[in-house]
């Protein structure tokens, strides 16, 4: 970690009290309150929490696509307004163009760079390799499968070098082996690149893998819950899921998503659901139940 | 990296399979397309190729055989309605409808030969086809860009939408009269009555293309770096293609119907003019002749529509629910 702050100065994200809206009145809905959280240079950070904790929305604010209601959210000390190529993005849906080749999408930030056309070539072409995929170039994303067409989104997100990577879900729609082989991938680029990451996941074995830091969410409106380091050595290997290590932080965020995962449904469920299968609802919910 | 490493090797059966045109059978693709997950993947490269050079014989064996089909039951078809016309011509069918006055094959064939090759048969074509590519060009020059503009932005679309609504109804021959008053010349009230039957279609289906795009795709563009000129270069309007081409195939059929209109009622020259005066002068032969003409241009204008719709949008040959 401290080796690679030296050797990347930019990269840092960094977000006070910010808070979020949505809607007026009667819909006001208040989808993240007073969050502060920072992404050193170099740092792989995740955010978990419960589903509609406002996790994504805190990325599309450092995406610079929402505008926070309160507080600001800084980029190397500049106030984030608007979208921009020093923060690649890589999405949970396939964002690839259709129209575009393999090898034109990861050239695509590039050609909005005004790079020339043999310079764009030659950075797509390293890029592919690196995924594996550069005997793909010519193909259509419609060709290829999820793993891939995510893989490609990672690259094209790093083809202008960015200075962070932010990304919202983005092995979700993945099987589990997939997705297991994608999480070494992006560990392997992220190391190779030594990028700042903010990631988003609602997958505590996920988090782990991959971070150096979490911060787990609140059920809505989302604040930070607790603020976890995680210890393990890198390089990360997939054998280390199975140390004491990786499984007591496992535990341990298990126990504070699954309160706020009981307080999220605990509206929905309060009256019917649970009573349903012989449990007691308390007057706030489920959640004081267990 | 060891990871990065066998994902290379185990994709690598993939490239033999796409360098081939003809489309995969699904379950074959899936399977060979989750080799990367599964741990037990790696294999010799040869064996699947091997097998799969096989599929692709049996593939394109069946879809030669598909086409002989295609193309037989086409030749039926055609032949049934030819023998129709011959039957009923020769016989003089007065069945309700009444085949007395309708010339038969042979007739206009004749007229093909003679009338057919002259000048006067060749100049109508060419001024009709001349009538809709002005229309019809003028028509993509304004629809598209406006089709755009709507799609992307909210206040254009409430400007001009109200327009579009209370215009969009009237069919292009009812302009014929006002056509007339409104531009100094013949040719150019033709040729507005044609832009007019082209450019709805084509202005509805641009706006349609806009917004199905899937709004990810301009938020990735964004992050991309891209401004504002740029998305409408580079991600709006490849994205809304396929639905303008669309619009572009309404729009030749739909310009075509409102331009022999307008021939027959205005116009001097054009083969809708043709077909009218032949009629006014009970020359038999020459309606039929006019008519077959009108369909084979019209059909020649949606061939070359889809023709350039395929060589532009290649990608769409492996979309999803795509190679209909």
């Amino acid at each position: 970690m401290t080796m690679a702050v030296a050797e990347a100065q930019k990269g840092l994200i960094d977000v006070r009290d910010m808070g979020v809206i949505f809607g007026a009145n009667d819909n006001k809905v208040v989808a993240v309150e007073s969050v502060s959280l920072n992404v050193q240079p170099g740092e792989f950070v995740s955010l978990i929490g419960p589903s509609g904790c406002g996790k994504s929305t805190l990325l599309s604010i450092v995406a610079g696509f929402v505008k926070p209601t309160s507080g600001e959210a800084k980029l190397d000390g500049k106030a984030i307004t608007k979208p921009g190529s020093d923060r690649g993005v890589v999405f949970q849906q396939y964002s690839l163009f259709p129209w575009l080749s393999v090898r034109k999408n990861v050239e695509f930030g590039l050609k909005m760079a005004g790079v020339d056309q043999g310079k764009r070539n030659t950075t797509a072409r390293a890029l592919l390799d690196l995924a594996g995929l550069l005997s793909f170039e010519n193909h259509y994303p419609d060709q290829l499968s999820g793993g891939m067409k995510q893989r490609i989104g990672i690259v094209r997100a790093l083809a202008t070098s960015p200075q962070v990577l932010l990304m919202d879900e983005p092995f979700g729609a993945l099987d589990t082996q997939t997705r297991v082989v994608m999480q070494e991938i992006l560990t392997n680029i992220w190391q190779q690149f030594k990028i700042s990451v903010l990631f988003i996941t609602h997958d505590i074995e996920e988090s782990i893998f991959l971070s150096d830091r979490i911060y787990v969410m609140t059920a809505r409106p989302g604040r930070i819950k607790a603020e976890i380091k995680v210890p393990l050595p890198r390089p990360r290997r997939a054998e280390m899921t199975d140390t004491p290590e990786f499984m007591n932080l496992v535990q341990e965020l298990k126990g504070l998503i699954r309160e706020e995962s009981l307080a999220a449904m605990a509206p929905e469920i309060k009256d019917r659901g649970l009573s349903g299968f012989g449990m007691k609802v308390g007057p706030k919910g489920v959640g004081e139940i267990f | 990296m060891g990871s990065l490493a066998s994902a290379k090797i185990v994709t690598l059966p993939m490239a033999d399979k796409h360098a081939n045109p003809e489309p995969t059978p699904a379950v074959v693709r899936t399977s060979v397309m989750e080799a990367p997950a599964s741990p037990a993947a790696p294999e010799p490269t040869s064996i699947p190729t091997l097998s799969l050079t096989k599929v692709f014989k049996n593939l394109l064996a069946k879809i030669t055989r598909e086409r002989i089909i295609t193309a037989a039951l086409a030749c039926v078809s055609l032949s049934a309605l030819f023998l129709f016309w011959y039957l009923g011509t020769k016989y003089r069918l007065e069945f309700y409808i009444r085949f007395k006055n309708v010339p038969t094959p042979y007739e206009v064939f004749n007229q093909l030969t003679q009338v057919g090759l002259s000048n006067k048969y060749l100049v109508n074509i060419a001024i009709s086809v001349r009538r809709i590519l002005l229309g019809f060009f003028i028509a993509i020059a304004i629809g598209v860009p406006m089709g755009l503009a709507i799609g992307k932005y909210q206040r254009v679309r409430d400007l001009f939408m109200p327009v579009v609504e209370v215009l969009r109804p009237i069919p292009a021959i009812a302009w014929v009269p006002m056509s007339i008053m409104l531009w100094p010349n013949n040719e150019a009230s033709i040729v507005f009555i044609t832009f007019i039957g082209a450019f709805f279609p084509i202005l509805l289906n641009t706006i349609h293309g806009v917004h199905s795009l899937d709004g990810v795709l301009m938020r990735a563009a964004r992050c991309l770096g891209a401004s504002e000129f740029r998305l409408f270069l580079n991600v709006i309007l490849p994205g809304s293609l396929p639905h303008i081409f669309t619009g572009l195939a309404v729009g030749m059929g739909v310009a075509w119907v409102s331009l022999i209109a307008a021939e027959m009622i205005s116009g001097q020259f054009g083969v809708g003019y043709f077909t009218w005066e032949a009629y006014s002068l009970v020359d038999y032969p020459a309606i039929v002749l006019g008519m077959i003409t009108i369909g084979f241009l019209g059909l020649a204008c949606s061939g070359i529509i889809r023709m350039v719709g395929t060589l532009l949008m290649p990608w769409l040959a492996f979309a999803p629910g795509g190679k209909r």
